[in-house]
């Protein structure tokens, strides 16, 4: 029994509200997004950036099918040093440092995703807000950013830690993410003011349009791309601040990221042993991760800034 | 009144609002996680109830009446406290002024970050400007590589690091040098005192991990800001006219990029401070410094809350200040910024 497949694709189209024009701007964004995506790749290095993002995501998806030990399994001998069983040898509690490794990417990835993504809706609603409207609306939600970007985080939530014993995934993902938006809304705000003040916007104002409109098909489009770059730093940003949270001791130990096994090895006097693999893995997993999300930011910078280009 | 002194006086304005801001989140954020005079109840029943209550005034939790006060009367308190120069007393210390708690730690924060930073800013600006000349060379790309390389290190981690290199028996290489990686001057100096030459040797040696952990950790942002603004400048016509009328390129820099190209630099710098004090709080960590950061983590460990509110609010202040007075600053060698 064959289906027509035209038809259902008629149907689908009609369910899903996709109409001529809206599928035409879609692909509009979506060639843009690809042109971007191809001059980050061919920047040398965005590519490295991309590359080195691609290998640490595909790792974090892929864990539980390489043939590692389950990152929480003992029984492999207390602190043992590298050897081709465990390349990066075992820890305190008889389990093996490099399936760790390769887990802890997992809550370390998805820790900078949520929080960033958080940070960078945030920073942008506060942005267009701050900047679209100016006035007392502006004053006053850039005194909060002043606030905000001045407070020491880090200390604050070490104390919120030790009061709650252990920060769970979530106070930890919510309070990076309410904590980070400073830097993205001031940058939208800027980008706001510059924009508000063209042509095309006085003319969509002529025409009688909203303010919201104005802002969803004028101001916001000519955002995004600096709102998209920012957000990319702050995933690094963010992954940094929860290592430091996990090695000073303050998160659950169950969420295992590269921070937590840091911990461990400093709870183990690592460096006064010399168990140098231990400390040097995690670390340079995390570095790489870093260094991948501000090469990509960089070239994304580069590429989206007209100031920044060669001439 | 001028316009200069009008925006001085605005950002003035400003910077107290951030400044009492800082003090009104902090006190409520600690405030809501736990009760202080919770601390002073009576757990043991052979504690005497006078000497809870003459506990429970002397640290500012009860009024003179010996009743508990609620939360909004602190705060307005603090405030008054704050502004009028009683920072507080220490629970874990005993009831000394925070101000006596903090301020030896205050001392050693100050030379670490100020030495570290200094250092920084003179290799950093360095490297940028030569980056930025060679753009797309080899020199630019092997050293963008690298500072965006040290830019994302955990301080921590590069800490570690550093005491790994540098401890004893460093790699069985007897020409290894072997650095202290704790402290701030030997353990077996008693009274430590500058004044001393032997003090004053030991406490530089025990300042060269630390130091140079916060300036690796921070010559990379220097380094890649100072390069961006600088080839901002450089694709502006001005520059492009000069080089059309073949100057050479040192002429160049020196008299049109440089002086045009600095200025955000001052910013930068200062924005930077809030990111050398959380560097400084992981470094002294590692490294048992004890600084600020030292002193800060064992006050959270022993809840002593206002040896922490005091911290938070110094740190803030900190940037603030920091912040206002590169804004003066810039007012004075950029002529460029608009007075609106």
């Amino acid at each position: 029994m064959a289906m027509d497949s035209y038809a259902v694709g008629y149907w689908l189209r009609r369910r899903l509200g996709i109409t001529e024009v809206r599928r035409e701007k879609f692909l509009l964004v979506a060639r843009r997004f690809q042109d971007v995506f191809v001059a980050v790749v061919r920047h040398r290095m965005g590519g490295i950036g991309v590359g080195i993002l691609a290998f640490f995501v595909t790792l974090a998806i892929i864990a539980p099918l390489l043939p590692l030990p389950h990152w929480d399994q003992g029984g492999f001998g207390r602190i043992q040093q590298p050897s081709w069983e465990h390349p990066f040898g075992t820890d305190q509690l008889e389990r093996d440092i490099l399936s760790r490794v390769v887990w802890g990417t997992r809550i370390s990835l998805l820790v900078g995703f949520v929080s960033a993504a958080i940070a960078g809706v945030l920073g942008t609603l506060i942005g267009l807000a701050s900047g679209y409207w100016g006035g007392w609306r502006d004053e006053t939600l850039m005194r909060v950013n002043d606030i905000l970007l001045s407070l020491p985080w880090l200390v604050l939530l070490i104390v919120v830690a030790t009061i709650l014993k252990e920060l769970s995934l979530e106070v930890i993902v919510l309070s990076i993410g309410l904590t980070s938006w400073s830097f993205t809304a001031r940058v939208v705000r800027a980008q706001v003011l510059s924009i508000k003040e063209r042509v095309f916007v006085e003319r969509a104002k002529a025409a009688g349009a909203s303010s919201a409109s104005i802002i969803r098909r004028h101001i916001f489009p000519n955002v995004f791309p600096l709102v998209f770059a920012n957000t990319i730093l702050t995933v690094a940003v963010a992954i940094l601040s929860e290592s430091a949270l996990a090695y000073l001791g303050k998160v659950n130990k169950n969420n295992l990221s590269w921070g937590v096994i840091l911990q461990e090895a400093d709870a183990s006097s690592a460096v006064l042993n010399g168990y140098w693999v231990w400390i040097v893995m995690p670390g340079l997993a995390l570095v790489f991760v870093i260094l991948g999300f501000s090469l990509l930011g960089y070239a994304l910078d580069e590429i989206l800034n007209p100031k920044l280009r060669e001439r | 009144m001028s316009d200069v002194r009008r925006l001085v006086l605005r950002r003035g304005r400003n910077a107290v609002i951030t400044v009492v801001g800082i003090m009104t989140l902090n006190f409520f954020l600690i405030n809501f996680m736990g009760d202080p005079t919770e601390l002073f109840a009576p757990r043991d029943p052979k504690i005497p109830d006078e000497y809870v209550q003459e506990n429970c005034i002397r640290y500012g939790l009860c009024g003179p009446d010996g009743k508990p006060l609620n939360v909004p009367d602190r705060f307005w308190i603090y405030l008054q406290n704050t502004f009028t120069g009683n920072w507080g007393k220490s629970y874990y210390w005993k009831g000394a002024d925070v101000l006596n708690v903090v301020m030896p730690a205050l001392a050693w924060t100050v030379i670490l970050i100020g030495v570290s930073t200094v250092i920084t800013i003179l290799i950093g600006m360095v490297v940028g400007a030569v980056s930025a000349q060679r753009r797309g060379r080899a020199f630019d790309v092997v050293m963008t590589g690298f500072s965006l390389f040290f830019y994302g290190m955990p301080f921590f981690w590069l800490a570690l690091m550093m005491q790994l290199t540098f401890r004893q028996p460093a790699f069985g290489l007897n020409w290894w040098p072997v650095l202290p990686t704790s402290q701030e001057y030997d353990v077996s100096i008693v009274g430590f005192s500058w004044a001393r030459m032997d003090h004053a040797l030991s406490a530089l040696q025990h300042l060269i991990l630390p130091a140079a952990t916060l300036a690796i950790g921070t010559v990379a942002g220097i380094s890649l800001v100072m390069r961006n603004s600088l080839i901002d400048v450089m694709t502006e016509d001005y520059v492009v006219t000069a080089r059309a009328k073949g100057l050479a390129e040192r002429v160049i820099l020196r008299r049109h990029v440089l002086p045009n190209g600095l200025p955000p630099m001052v910013t930068l710098i200062a924005l930077d401070m809030a990111f050398i004090f959380g560097g400084a709080y992981q470094v002294e960590y590692v490294f048992s410094y004890e600084g600020i950061g030292y002193v800060t983590i064992l006050a959270i460990t022993q809840y002593d809350f206002p040896v922490i509110q005091f911290v938070i609010v110094l740190g803030g202040l900190a940037v603030v200040l920091a912040n206002f007075l590169a804004d003066l600053v810039l007012l004075k060698i950029d002529p460029r910024i608009k007075v609106t």
